[in-house]
C-alpha cells in the first residue's frame, strides 16, 4: 500500500482510536493499577485468590452456574433454532417474535415473574400438588436451581440467534444427497449436519459462557441471598466494604478469564469466521 | 463484555445496586415515595422537594470554599425524594434562622463509596452525611471522616452507645422478629422460637449482612439480651448454617417487604418500618415484636476537609438534636427520634411504632457499635469486617 494512503487511514481511524483510549483503555489500566496498589503495592490482593476460601467458594459458584447454565442453553437453543429453520414462514415469524419478544423484556421484570411462578405457593406448585404429584412444595426458586432457570431463559435469544443465523446457511440439499446415498436420518444428521452447524454452536456457546460469568441481577434476586457469584461480591467490595483492591482484583481476574476462554476457543476454531469478520 | 453488562444492569436498576448499610435511610425514602403515590402526601409538597433538587447543582457547585472562611452555605446529603423536602423542615429551616448559614439538601444519596472517591480526589462538595453505623465504621476504617466534635454536639443528647467517635446519631430505627399470623401456630416471642423450626415451620428472612443478625443469633444460642456482646462471630454464623436451608435473604427493605407479600415467609429480623407497612397493608396480619429488638441508629458523618468548614458541620449536628426537630422527621418519614428527650413528645397514637419509647427500649438490645470496631485478631479485620466475611461465606455455602 502506498505509504501516504496508508497515514490518510490512519487519521481517518484516529478519532476511533482516541475514544477507546480515553474510554475504556484508560479506566480499565487504573482498574488494573488499584488492583496492585490499594491497600499497599504488591500482588497482595491476588494472593486472595490463592489464600481465602470465600473467595474459591465465589468463583466455584460461578463457573458451576455458568457451565450448566451455557450447556442448557446451548442446547435448548439448538433445538429452537432447527426447528425454526424447518416450520413454515408463519411460523418462524411468530417463532422470532417470541424469542426477540423475551430478548426485550427488562432483565428484572423476567425474574420477578420467575419468582412469582415459582415460589412457594406459585402457580407451579399449587398446580402439582393439587394433582396430587408432591405433598410438600419444591423449594424451585431462591437457591441455585432457580438462578439457572431465571440465567437460561435470560441468555437463551443469545444462543438461538447465531445458531439460527448459521444454519439458515447450511444447503439442505446435502440432507437429502446422504439420504439418497444411504445414510440414516440420524447419521445424516450427525455427519452433515452438526458438523456444518458448528461454527454457529460455538458463537452461541461463547457468547452465552461470558455473559453468565459477569451476571449481576438474576443471581441476586433469585438466589435468595445464597447464590452468590462474583459480579455480586464485586459490588460488595466497592460499596458496602470499600475494598477497592480487593474490588478490582476480582474485575481484572474477571476480564482475564473471559479473555483466557476466548483464547483457548482461538486455538481450536477460527473466531473471526464464527463471528462473521471473514 | 461481562463488565459492561453488569455496569449496564446496575445503572438501570439503582436499586438493587446497592444493598449497603445506608439502606436504612434510603429506605425511608422509599416509603415516603409510596405514601406520596398513594395520596398520604400532598403533591404540593411533593412539588417543593423537586423544586429543592432542581436546585440542587448551583449550590453544589458554589459548595466548594477554603476552610476557616466563615461558611455562608452548607450541604447535607441524604436519600433524596421526599426525604430532601422533610430534612429542610426539619433540620434545614431551623438552622438557616439560627445560624444564618443557608443550607442546602443534597438527595445524590452519601455511598460510603462516593464520600471515599470525593475525600480521595480532594474534591469534597459534602459537609454534613446521612449515612448508617456499618458506613461510618467502614469510613472511619478507611480515615476519611472527621471526629465528631463533642464539645459542640451533646452527647447527653442521644443514647451514649450511638455517640461513635466519627459519627453520631440522627435517628433510631430497630431490626424486630416480624412474623405472619396465618402461618404461625402461636405468635413467636424471641429469636429461640425464630430458630425452632418444629414448632415454627416455614422460612424466615434474615439480612444479607450481618449488621443486626448477630445479635439475633447469639440470642438464639441463649444469651440473654444483656448478655450479647461481646458477639462469638463463630458461634452466631454456626445458628445461621443450622437454620439456613430455611433462610431467604434480603437485601433492601423493599424486599424484605416483598418476601412476606408474596408468601414465601413466614417470620423475620426486618426494620420495623417495613414491619408497620406490612402491617397496614395486611391489616394486621403481619405483625412483629419489640421483645428482643436490636436498636441501631441512623448515622451523621462529616467528611474530611468539607467545604464548610468542622465548626459549622458540628453546629448543624447539634442544632439538629432538637426534640421537636426530630420529631418532624419521625412525622414525615417514620425515623425514631434520636433524643431520648423527644420520646414523650410522641403521640399516643403513634408510640407503638416509636423504638425509642421507655417501654419499648426495655425489651430491646442497644447495638454496641464499638465491638463492631475491634480488632478480631484475624488478618487485621475488624470484628465488622470478620463477621461480613463470615456471614456471606455461610450464606453462600
Amino acid at each position: 500500500m502506498h505509504a501516504s494512503l496508508r497515514r490518510i487511514y490512519w487519521w481517518l481511524i484516529a478519532p476511533a482510536v482516541l475514544l477507546m483510549l480515553v474510554f475504556y483503555i484508560y479506566p480499565l489500566v487504573q482498574v488494573l493499577w488499584i488492583s496492585v496498589t490499594d491497600p499497599v503495592p504488591g500482588l497482595g490482593n491476588y494472593m486472595e485468590l490463592i489464600e481465602r476460601p470465600l473467595i474459591h467458594r465465589i468463583w466455584m459458584t460461578t463457573l458451576r452456574v455458568c457451565v450448566i447454565t451455557t450447556a442448557v442453553t446451548v442446547i435448548a437453543g439448538y433445538a429452537v433454532a432447527y426447528a425454526m429453520c424447518h416450520v413454515g414462514d408463519r411460523h418462524r415469524t411468530w417463532m422470532m417474535f417470541c424469542v426477540l419478544l423475551t430478548f426485550w423484556l427488562s432483565v428484572l421484570i423476567r425474574a420477578f415473574a420467575w419468582v412469582m411462578l415459582l415460589r412457594t405457593e406459585g402457580i407451579v406448585n399449587s398446580g402439582l400438588q393439587e394433582l396430587g404429584l408432591i405433598d410438600e412444595p419444591l423449594r424451585l426458586v431462591r437457591n441455585e436451581f432457580g438462578v439457572i432457570v431465571g440465567m437460561v431463559h435470560f441468555m437463551l435469544p443469545l444462543a438461538v440467534l447465531p445458531i439460527y443465523s448459521n444454519m439458515t446457511g447450511i444447503d439442505t440439499r446435502l440432507i437429502s444427497a446422504a439420504r439418497g446415498l444411504g445414510a440414516s436420518p440420524i447419521g445424516a444428521f450427525t455427519n452433515i449436519y452438526l458438523p456444518l452447524s458448528k461454527p454457529g454452536l460455538i458463537a452461541a456457546t461463547i457468547l452465552v459462557f461470558v455473559f453468565s460469568l459477569g451476571f449481576f441481577i438474576t443471581p441476586a434476586l433469585l438466589g435468595g441471598g445464597k447464590v452468590v457469584m462474583i459480579s455480586e461480591y464485586i459490588q460488595v467490595s466497592f460499596e458496602e466494604t470499600l475494598r477497592w483492591g480487593q474490588a478490582t482484583m476480582l474485575s481484572s481476574t474477571l476480564l482475564f478469564s473471559v479473555l483466557l476462554s476466548l483464547a483457548l476457543v482461538a486455538r481450536f476454531v477460527d473466531l473471526k469466521k464464527v463471528f462473521g469478520a471473514r | 463484555m461481562s463488565l459492561t453488562k453488569t455496569l449496564y444492569e446496575k445503572d438501570l436498576y439503582p436499586e438493587i445496586e446497592d444493598a449497603g448499610d445506608s439502606d436504612f435511610a434510603r429506605d425511608c425514602v422509599e416509603i415516603a415515595s409510596e405514601r406520596l403515590a398513594k395520596g398520604q402526601i400532598d403533591r404540593r409538597t411533593f412539588l417543593t422537594a423537586m423544586t429543592l433538587l432542581g436546585a440542587l447543582p448551583a449550590g453544589v457547585a458554589l459548595g466548594s470554599k477554603t476552610a476557616g472562611a466563615a461558611a455562608k452555605e452548607l450541604v447535607v446529603v441524604n436519600w433524596g425524594g421526599p426525604a430532601v423536602e422533610a430534612y429542610a423542615k426539619a433540620f434545614g429551616d431551623p438552622f438557616e434562622k439560627s445560624a444564618g448559614v443557608k443550607v442546602v439538601i443534597d438527595g445524590t444519596g452519601p455511598l460510603g463509596s462516593k464520600i471515599k472517591a470525593m475525600v480521595d480526589a480532594k474534591a469534597v462538595t459534602w459537609d454534613v452525611c446521612d449515612t448508617g453505623t456499618g458506613t461510618t465504621l467502614v469510613l472511619q476504617k478507611q480515615g476519611v471522616l472527621q471526629k465528631i466534635d463533642y464539645s459542640i454536639v451533646d452527647k447527653k443528647k442521644m443514647q451514649d452507645i450511638f455517640a461513635y467517635e466519627y459519627g453520631c446519631a440522627n435517628y433510631m430505627f430497630s431490626f424486630i422478629l416480624a412474623y405472619n399470623k396465618t402461618k404461625v401456630p402461636s405468635a413467636p416471642t424471641g429469636w429461640k422460637d425464630f430458630w425452632d423450626l418444629a414448632k415454627f415451620p416455614g422460612n424466615r428472612t434474615l439480612r444479607k449482612q450481618p449488621n443486626g443478625m448477630l445479635e439475633a443469633c447469639m440470642m438464639a444460642a441463649g444469651k440473654s439480651p444483656k448478655s450479647v456482646y461481646p458477639i462469638d462471630i463463630d458461634l452466631a454464623v454456626g445458628k445461621l448454617k443450622e437454620i439456613k436451608a430455611n433462610v431467604i435473604a434480603w437485601g433492601s427493605g423493599s424486599q424484605s417487604q416483598e418476601l412476606f407479600r408474596t408468601g414465601e415467609v413466614a417470620m423475620g429480623n426486618i426494620w420495623h418500618t417495613r414491619a408497620n407497612l406490612l402491617n397496614q397493608e395486611t391489616k394486621g396480619d403481619v405483625t412483629w415484636t419489640w421483645q428482643d429488638g436490636i436498636v441501631t441508629a441512623g448515622m451523621w458523618n462529616v467528611p474530611l476537609a468539607n467545604p464548610a468548614g468542622t465548626e459549622t458541620a458540628m453546629k448543624f449536628i447539634a442544632s439538629s438534636q432538637d426534640p421537636e426537630q426530630q420529631l418532624v422527621l419521625f412525622d414525615a418519614m417514620g425515623n425514631g427520634p434520636a433524643n431520648p428527650a423527644a420520646a414523650a413528645k410522641v403521640p399516643a397514637d403513634k408510640k407503638y411504632i416509636d423504638p425509642g419509647q421507655p417501654e419499648n427500649l426495655a425489651l430491646q438490645v442497644l447495638q454496641n457499635g464499638p465491638w463492631y470496631e475491634e480488632d478480631s485478631g484475624v488478618r487485621n479485620l475488624t470484628n465488622d469486617e470478620l463477621s461480613r466475611e463470615k456471614w456471606l461465606d455461610a450464606l453462600s455455602s
